[in-house]
């Protein structure tokens, strides 16, 4: 096996199981700080998830306060779970993998403390300013600025640190996984600090203000959330099988042709809007050329675990991360779709939108990066999971959950969008016709906040040390007894 | 104020754009693009090698072989 191995002979295995464990460890007090804060606002933002749902199918709940109506709860929820929960399970994953693909310990994790920090003091202040009144009507830019400059030190600090620690990296290819988190660790705080310049701190004029709003909303999740969770999957996927990418080759292009053509599918938000045709028609062009990354991902993710599926059964990280794999594909040739102007016009304005939003950063994203914490956590940490039914229970209830919220709101939207554009139905009839969609959603919603208890338990439980204690670092829970037996080809 | 705000943010778009750019020589110039069949194999090691799997159910044995390549749990 030595022949597949990047290093020179001479290392022995006990020696590289000794760096991993090194090195895995190295990323602890980091790794932990991110992933604990991500699942404390997961919690946050699930409450004000439930409320807002709530109160779409009973306007007057919970009205009597002015902190507790829907225009504020809505963004909260929003805010709480993209900066709170996505953004730092992101940065928790990036640095266990910067770490093990420089194949280096954590340097400086000082300026990652500081980082942790100034995060969720940022995300505190945000939260309470929207539930305030202090937020600002920017979708995904609503936090007030004293909140988004405390997210941009953090978001340098993390930027900074990334860079330092590829610089000390050890000789080699640098994997796909690497292109994603450094595009993603240097392109997000340019892409932040500009937008929020141009929005909040010398905000620019008129209708310039929806493009550059677009431009933001969509790059966060092209250029921060995609990069991050598909450089999870690249690492997960085949490092859980034993068995490298099927073609590593489109994986290459695929990162290439993400980074060309992302950025500009922004303003495809804006079809219809007083904006310059040449703008949007070369963001539609560019959404629809995305097929290229996705195309390239999804091959490459259904032909790495083909013939293995059956190993979903056994393994938790793959289980969540391939369902995110193929919410991936599913979310992005749903937005290409989207972005075309006969079909926009139906979905734009409706719960369908919602729908896709939902299946990006939650189906997708959220997914991989319960896959990642399933496999990262008890290398880091050394200690395994308490308990494989209660991550049974979580897969179930949050698998069935989202895939619920996303049907109903998808096929409710669509009923929406198509009474919109029907004269001979009024507004407020075709509100109506979104009313037990939008109690299924809430429906929906309960059974992701099980679901997100039940990991906060046993999110809990670990690091309580109430599992197993990991004497090896490779296999999930060798110590109950029920050693697999080695498996014969 | 405004001029030197449009100059930091044009700066920036040169930057970044550019730092894109050189990446992408860079990773040309160095062979990032060269044996890419090796570059699949960059995250395995002779401890963790290729065929070898490296999560499961603790309550739940693998009940059927890994195809392709997969031989072995580590143990």
């Amino acid at each position: 096996m030595s022949a597949t191995s990047a290093h020179p002979s001479t290392v022995t295995p006990e020696i590289e199981k000794a760096q991993r464990a090194l090195i895995d460890e190295s990323t602890r007090l980091p790794v932990v700080l991110f992933y604990a804060s991500a699942v404390f606002w997961l919690l946050v933002g699930t409450v004000f998830a439930l409320l807002a749902s709530f109160k779409m199918n009973a306007p007057t709940f919970l009205d009597q306060w002015g902190w507790l109506t829907f225009g504020r709860v809505r963004p909260a929820h929003l805010n709480a779970v993209a900066y709170g929960w996505a953004a730092p399970a992101g940065i928790g994953t990036a640095l266990w993998l910067m770490a093990r693909l420089c194949r280096t310990p954590l340097r400086h994790s000082k300026l990652l403390i500081g980082a942790a920090i100034f995060w969720n003091v940022g995300v505190l202040l945000g939260i309470l300013g929207i539930l305030a009144g202090d937020g600002r009507s920017i979708e995904w830019l609503e936090f007030p600025n004293y909140a988004s400059f405390m997210l941009f030190m953090a978001f340098g600090l993390i930027a900074v640190w990334g860079v330092i620690m590829f610089r000390f990296r050890q000789p080699g290819h640098v994997y796909v996984s690497q292109w994603y988190l450094l595009a993603a660790l240097l392109w997000f705080p340019w892409l932040y600090s500009t937008a929020n310049i141009l929005l909040n701190f010398e905000p620019i004029q008129g209708g310039a203000q929806g493009a550059v709003n677009w431009w933001y909303g969509h790059n966060a999740l092209g250029l921060w959330f995609t990069p991050i969770g598909l450089a999870a999957a690249y690492y997960l996927i085949p490092k859980v099988l034993g068995r490298p990418i099927h073609s590593y080759y489109l994986s290459i292009l695929g990162f290439w042709s993400l980074a060309l053509f992302y950025s500009w599918n922004g303003m495809h938000h804006l079809i219809g809007g007083p904006f310059p045709a040449w703008l949007v028609s070369a963001s539609v062009v560019a959404s629809v050329m995305m097929f290229i990354p996705v195309i390239t991902t999804a091959i490459n993710h259904h032909m790495t675990v083909r013939g293995n599926f059956h190993a979903l059964k056994w393994s938790p990280t793959l289980r969540f991360t391939v369902f995110g794999a193929m919410c991936y594909t599913l979310a992005s040739v749903q937005g290409s779709l989207m972005a075309i102007p006969t079909l926009n016009v139906v979905t734009h304005f409706t719960h369908y939108t919602v729908g896709h939003a939902h299946l990006g950063l939650y189906a997708f994203f959220t997914m991989i990066m319960f896959g990642a914490m399933y496999y990262i956590l008890p290398r880091v940490v050394g200690w395994e999971w308490p308990s494989a039914r209660l991550i049974r229970w979580h897969f179930w209830l949050v698998a069935i959950g989202i895939g619920m919220m996303v049907i109903v709101l998808t096929l409710g939207g669509i009923l929406q969008g198509l009474a919109l554009l029907d004269p001979n139905i009024t507004f407020m009839a075709s509100l109506d016709y979104t009313k037990p969609w939008l109690f299924l959603r809430s429906v929906s919603g309960v059974l992701l906040t099980a679901g997100h208890i039940v990991f906060a338990v046993s999110f809990t439980l670990l690091l309580l040390k109430a599992g197993a204690l990991r004497s090896e670092p490779t296999l999930f829970g060798t110590d109950q007894g029920r050693r697999p037996e080695p498996l014969n080809v | 104020m405004n001029t030197i705000v449009y100059i930091l943010l044009a700066a920036g778009l040169v930057f970044f754009g550019g730092t894109t750019l050189a990446a992408f020589y860079w990773a040309a110039k160095t062979g990032q693009f060269r044996n890419l069949e090796d570059g699949s194999k960059s995250i395995f090691d002779d401890d963790e090698p290729v065929g070898t799997a490296t999560d499961a159910f603790a309550d739940k044995q693998a009940d059927r072989p890994l195809r392709r390549g997969a031989i072995a749990f580590k143990s």
